[in-house]
């Protein structure tokens, strides 16, 4: 990742040093509350809540979003189960029973589970790590807006009748134009992307917050486990997401545009689409997993008041967890017809992927017996994640087994397998996180009694639908089939899932009811209920917006929050109030969190509402198939891009910012890296994983995939061979340009990726036909790409240019070059590789 | 566990049923039958064992060593219990695997029916729709193909499935160990009519099959 | 950031290993439809420089800092005992059927 090093202050090289900060002077903490206060509150009333981008504000929004989806797809579920109550089912038809199931996975998985964890994670970690925002306050608005619109654009379908249908996991080519005609594929395909972005920004702040905002002095092998849990699931989103992205644009495009990607007739294959689905799909198991068993290790040592046992083993578990997710995903495909070894590989993995698990368990169960485990409300609820989530994980190895898996895969037992895994070890560990943190969200006690009997109709209701449900499985019964006519043996099964399928609902109304009356009837709680050691409850209850009145340091770590309420809240932390008026941090360094500068955040926007109003009418142009106006709608989205990055302009002073006495730092545009490069390089990371899914899907096309032969290609020729010299000529020039800021060399670097462009495009009219072949449906896209990025680092060499114009990049000030010459490299690289594979495919074949 | 008593009652009277994977006709289904019931008691086992470890955890502070519990349990116990199961599982996979001489016959797919190809033992193939015609006690070779989506062939009384994906062909092995009547079902969604994808698989006695052959009609039906 | 970059790369090569013997397989069962003796051969090949490679590096990784664990080794043996585990079938599974 990128090179830290300060630009002022101590040296960061050696591990051993560790600055101590000055305490500053002890101030009124109540006259901070309020300095703070005015600089860092959303603005009054219903605008307020649209141009809020605090990460308390916006963690606590995703998360009851989130719960109000959950509802949704339970509601949903209700549906299924009532129709599987009786063989016949004469409830409801099967189009509408498709569109159902395929919903309350959707929803569940994509608006429920994941927005969830980015929920918990951005309301938390700022707290937990000692900061008062996450990285990029707007960038977390803007995933909220795009989740929130993705998610309705889905409801509206269903509503409309035009949901999608084909099943969670959209198999071509039942998904395809031929096969599903209508706009119900297009919504999914669609929507979901959008909904993705929230994912993907959400992984980009949390990873650069993690690595960039802790509390000065807290390295990484001492921050909260949760910290640990939530970087793997991020780095995992990073790589995870692409892959879907990928396939899904390509699906999209072969329903829009007839490119063959997945047609075997026209050398695509299905296999592809199953391949980049669960590159993705598996991933997102552990995606859901990890900031569960997160939050579980933070509760558990305080519960049991003690301390976490073998904290470095869980640490190199969260590691082993997070590569060997993505050695597995071909579990999902034992009855395709792959060969026994292939099979044997991902088997072998998929058992392995138990160990670090096991690891972790028995980690807590360690922890509960060193201490002296205390049986409040959210103890049950992990008491319930043990007994779920451990059957669940003994029925996954079950299914790791091959032949075993070629009798129960597309059974109810897989059903009865994924509900124990994610309601186990996900909706337990955040019913009990939601119960432990409630305080902190609301201020509020919680009222006796109720949540204890949601707990247990909960568990009652969950069992008794699903234990027996393995049964059913075995017995033969497929899932998504809406009756079963001639199987008079499932009839009591599925009653019985049915009838506790309903109890278990209710218990989960008892649930958010117990929420709801804590948050509006709770008496006052006091400060810091749990006796925690964690920053998180060094605050005043309920959390306020700028968490920390003055930044925690070294002093204040591993320490009990009630001791460093105080010295925290009158200021004797550092950077303590707002006295310059502007939201403000501390930047550390990864690795021992030394101080590196001060960063400057944007304050209330509506920016992030407009750039994903602009998207959503570009998502909405596009399923209503009006390609050549969402084309256009792209404009706005760029012009958007261009005045979100305006805004980052220096606004007042910079002079460096006494964040302690006698301890100044730079503030962030001074800085030699600064969060945005770190969020750029993220970003970057995402983006190559996505082109590399795209060139695994050439690859596979041309080794693995049967089907007609290859056309004769026809590219070739003077025209081409000098456009494309020309191409690799003019990105040169911009590259060499980007090296050294100044704004002739902007100029030559805008000049020369226009140019670069037009060479592009003047070689499109020799490519083959993208219909006829999925060869060449590939290489269009990958051109595509390359020409994406193109433009883009276009657009960012005239932004410095501007900049320049502006008097805004001086010898200190570096302005966006960083980002710019990354870019360009980046560019730069793909545009070589993609030239490399295309002639070597030539040469090959 | 308070459901697995009553868990074991149910499976002993009520593991029967035309689709049952619990009730094997043939070699195949039967290894993978036993897999079940050997990762099952195993499961039962571990699950146990943990619960007991959690409910011992409910007292006063007691010493411990970590690595014993990331250590022993969390790695070497782990790694051991699963090193087996993985074993276990190869062997059987490599044993139901296609070896040596079979009967072939071929199974072609679309939304929503099935139609299986015979050899009528002069080179050509009788084909019929929705019944496959095997001879009991012989291993057959199910070719499965499809013309439009991905369906899945499945006999769960005789072996495990195997996807019908267009474009490809893939092939399946299984046995029935008594001439009978078996039941067979799409397992991969293909859209509104899935329910009903189904057939039967007729095994006859191994001398009566070729005359059940030449009693279909030889002429191919369109799609 | 070095440290980060140190406590990847256990895993990170197993699982490039795992997909360069994964790749293998598939372009081997692809353009021959079975994995003869010299098939396996070179897929074992690579599969024990892989298991090879760790060595050198199990060696000459420096030792971590006083933490509670030293987490580039440990990833280092997360990296090996994966190798091993996930790969051990070509010596015995069959091949392209």
């Amino acid at each position: 990742m990128t090179d830290v090093s300060p630009a002022a202050g101590p040296q960061a090289d050696t591990a051993a040093t560790t600055i101590t900060l000055a305490a500053n002077p002890r101030q009124r903490a109540l006259r901070l509350h309020r300095e703070l206060s005015q600089v860092w509150a959303n603005d009054r009333g219903l605008w307020g809540q649209v141009t809020a981008v605090s990460h308390t504000t916006l963690g606590l929004r995703f998360m009851a979003t989130a719960f109000v989806f959950f509802a949704i797809g339970g509601i949903l579920s209700m549906l299924i189960r009532a129709q599987l109550a009786t063989p016949d089912g004469a409830f409801l038809d099967t189009e509408l029973y498709n569109q159902i199931f395929t919903m309350h996975g959707t929803i569940m998985m994509f608006l429920f589970a994941i927005p969830m964890l980015e929920g918990i994670a951005i309301w938390l970690l700022p707290k937990m790590l000692g900061t008062r925002d996450m990285a990029f306050p707007r960038l977390t608005a803007l995933g909220y807006w795009c989740y929130l619109f993705g998610g309705l654009i889905m409801l509206t379908a269903l509503l409309f009748g035009v949901a999608p249908r084909d099943g969670w996991f959209m198999y071509t080519p039942l998904s395809n134009a031929v096969f599903s005609p209508g706009i119900n594929a297009d919504v999914w395909l669609l929507g979901v992307t959008f909904v993705e972005i929230s994912a993907i920004a959400a992984a980009i702040e949390i990873t650069v917050t993690i690595l960039r905002q802790r509390a000065p002095g807290m390295r990484l092998m001492e921050m909260p486990l949760f910290a640990w849990y939530m970087l793997g699931t991020s780095a995992m989103m990073l790589v995870g997401f692409p892959p879907l992205i990928a396939g899904s644009v390509l699906l999209e495009m072969e329903r829009a545009f007839d490119w063959p990607f997945f047609d075997p007739t026209r050398g695509g294959d299905p296999l592809l689409w199953q391949h980049l689905f669960w590159l993705f799909g598996h991933p997102e198991v552990y995606i859901i997993f990890l900031p569960a068993a997160g939050v579980m290790s933070m509760m558990i040592p305080v519960l049991c008041r003690t301390t976490i046992l073998g904290y470095g083993a869980i640490v190199a578990a969260i590691l082993a967890l997070v590569f060997l997710s993505f050695g597995l995903w071909v579990h999902h495909m034992f009855t395709v017809g792959i060969p026994h070894m292939a099979l044997a590989f991902f088997s072998a993995a998929s058992v392995l992927v138990a160990v670090p698990t096991a690891v972790q368990i028995f980690a807590w169960i360690g922890t509960m017996w060193k201490g002296n485990p205390q049986l409040h409300l959210p103890m049950y609820h992990i008491l319930g994640f043990f007994l779920t989530f451990v059957m669940g994980g003994l029925t996954g190895v079950m299914l790791a087994i091959v032949p075993f898996n070629w009798q129960a895969h597309d059974t109810a037992f897989v059903t009865a397998h994924l509900h124990y895994v994610l309601i186990g070890g996900f909706v337990f560990p955040m019913m009990a996180a939601a119960t432990y943190w409630m305080p902190l969200m609301t201020g509020k006690r919680r009222i006796k009694g109720l949540g204890e009997a949601a707990f247990w109709v909960i568990l009652i209701g969950f069992h008794g639908t699903f234990f027996i449900m393995h049964l059913t499985g075995l017995l033969g019964m497929p899932r998504r089939i809406d009756v079963y006519p001639d199987n008079p043996e499932w009839i009591w099964l599925n009653l019985t899932s049915s009838i506790f399928g309903f109890v278990l609902t209710i218990g989960f109304a008892m649930y958010a009811m117990d929420l709801i009356l804590q948050a509006t009837l709770g008496k006052r709680q006091s400060r810091d209920p749990w006796q925690a050691p964690t920053l998180d409850w060094a605050m005043p209850l309920p959390a306020p917006n700028y968490n920390f009145a003055s930044l925690p340091t070294a002093r204040h770590l591993r320490r009990d929050a009630r001791e460093v309420i105080l010295p925290l809240a009158r200021g004797e932390g550092v950077l303590a109030g707002a006295p310059r008026g502007q939201r403000e941090f501390l930047v550390t360094s990864v690795g021992d969190a030394t101080p590196d500068h001060v960063a400057i955040l944007p304050g209330n926007t509506a920016l992030p509402l407009a750039l994903s109003s602009a998207i959503g009418a570009f998502v909405l142009l596009m399923l209503a198939s009006l390609y050549a106006l969402a084309g256009l709608a792209l404009l706005p989205v760029a012009a958007l891009i261009w005045v979100w990055a305006r805004g980052m302009a220096p606004q007042d002073s910079l002079h460096p910012v006494e964040v302690a006495p006698n301890f100044r730092l730079p503030v962030h545009h001074h800085a030699m890296t600064s969060l945005g490069q770190s969020g750029l390089f993220a970003l970057l990371i995402a983006n190559g994983t996505l082109y590399a899914s795209l060139l695994f899907g050439l690859a596979f096309l041309s080794v693995v995939t049967p089907g007609p032969e290859v056309p004769a290609a026809t590219v070739g020729g003077v025209p081409v061979v000098s456009a494309l010299g020309v191409l690799a000529a003019s990105l040169v020039a911009a590259q060499f340009a980007t090296a050294d800021q100044s704004a002739t060399n902007a100029l030559v670097a805008l000049v020369g990726n226009l140019v670069a462009l037009a060479a592009l495009l003047s070689v499109l009219p020799f490519l083959d036909d993208p219909t006829a072949h999925a060869r060449d449906a590939l290489r269009a896209a990958l051109a595509g790409y390359v020409g994406l990025h193109v433009l883009v680092a276009a657009g960012m060499a005239a932004f410095v240019f501007d900049q320049h114009r502006r008097s805004e990049v001086t010898a200190t000030q570096q302005g966006a070059w960083p980002a710019c010459r990354l870019w360009q490299r980046y560019t730069g690289a793909v545009t070589l590789i993609t030239l490399v594979v295309a002639i070597a495919q030539e040469v090959l074949t | 566990m308070r459901c697995a008593l009553p868990f074991f009652a149910i499976v002993l009277t009520g593991c029967t049923g035309p689709l049952s994977t619990l009730a094997p006709a043939g070699p195949v289904a039967e290894k993978i039958a036993w897999l079940w019931w050997g990762m099952l008691a195993g499961s039962v086992l571990l699950t146990v064992l943990v619960l007991v470890l959690v409910v011992m955890a409910f007292g006063p502070p007691r010493v411990v060593n970590p690595r014993v519990w990331t250590h022993r349990l969390g790695l070497w116990f782990s790694l051991m219990v699963l090193s087996v199961t993985l074993g276990a599982g190869l062997w059987v996979g490599e044993r139901i695997l296609p070896r040596g001489d079979a009967v072939e016959v071929t199974a072609h797919s679309w939304q929503w029916g099935w139609r299986f190809g015979h050899p009528d033992g002069e080179g050509g193939w009788r084909q019929v729709e929705g019944e496959l015609h095997i001879p009991a006690g012989q291993t057959i070779e199910v070719r499965v193909t499809s013309a439009d989506v991905i369906h899945a062939f499945w006999v769960p009384r005789l072996a495990g499935k195997i996807d019908a994906i267009p474009g490809r062909e893939n092939r399946l092995r299984l046995r029935a160990d008594a001439p009978g009547i078996y039941a067979g079902r799409s397992a991969e969604f293909s859209g509104t009519g899935y329910a009903g994808m189904t057939f039967t698989v007729i095994a006859h006695d191994p001398a009566d099959w070729p005359a059940a052959i030449a009693a279909l009609s030889k002429d191919a039906p369109d799609d | 950031m070095k440290w980060l970059g140190a406590v990847l790369i256990g895993p990170t090569l197993w699982f490039a290993i795992f997909l360069a013997v994964y790749g293998l397989h598939g372009l081997i069962c692809a353009q021959w439809g079975v994995v003869d003796f010299s098939g396996r051969a070179v897929m074992i090949v690579v599969w024990g420089i892989g298991v090879a490679l760790f060595w050198p590096l199990l060696r000459y990784m420096p030792a971590g800092h006083a933490c509670s664990i030293d987490l580039p080794r440990a990833g280092l043996w997360i990296g090996l005992g994966a190798t091993v585990f996930t790969l051990f079938p070509v010596l015995i599974a069959s091949s392209c059927s």
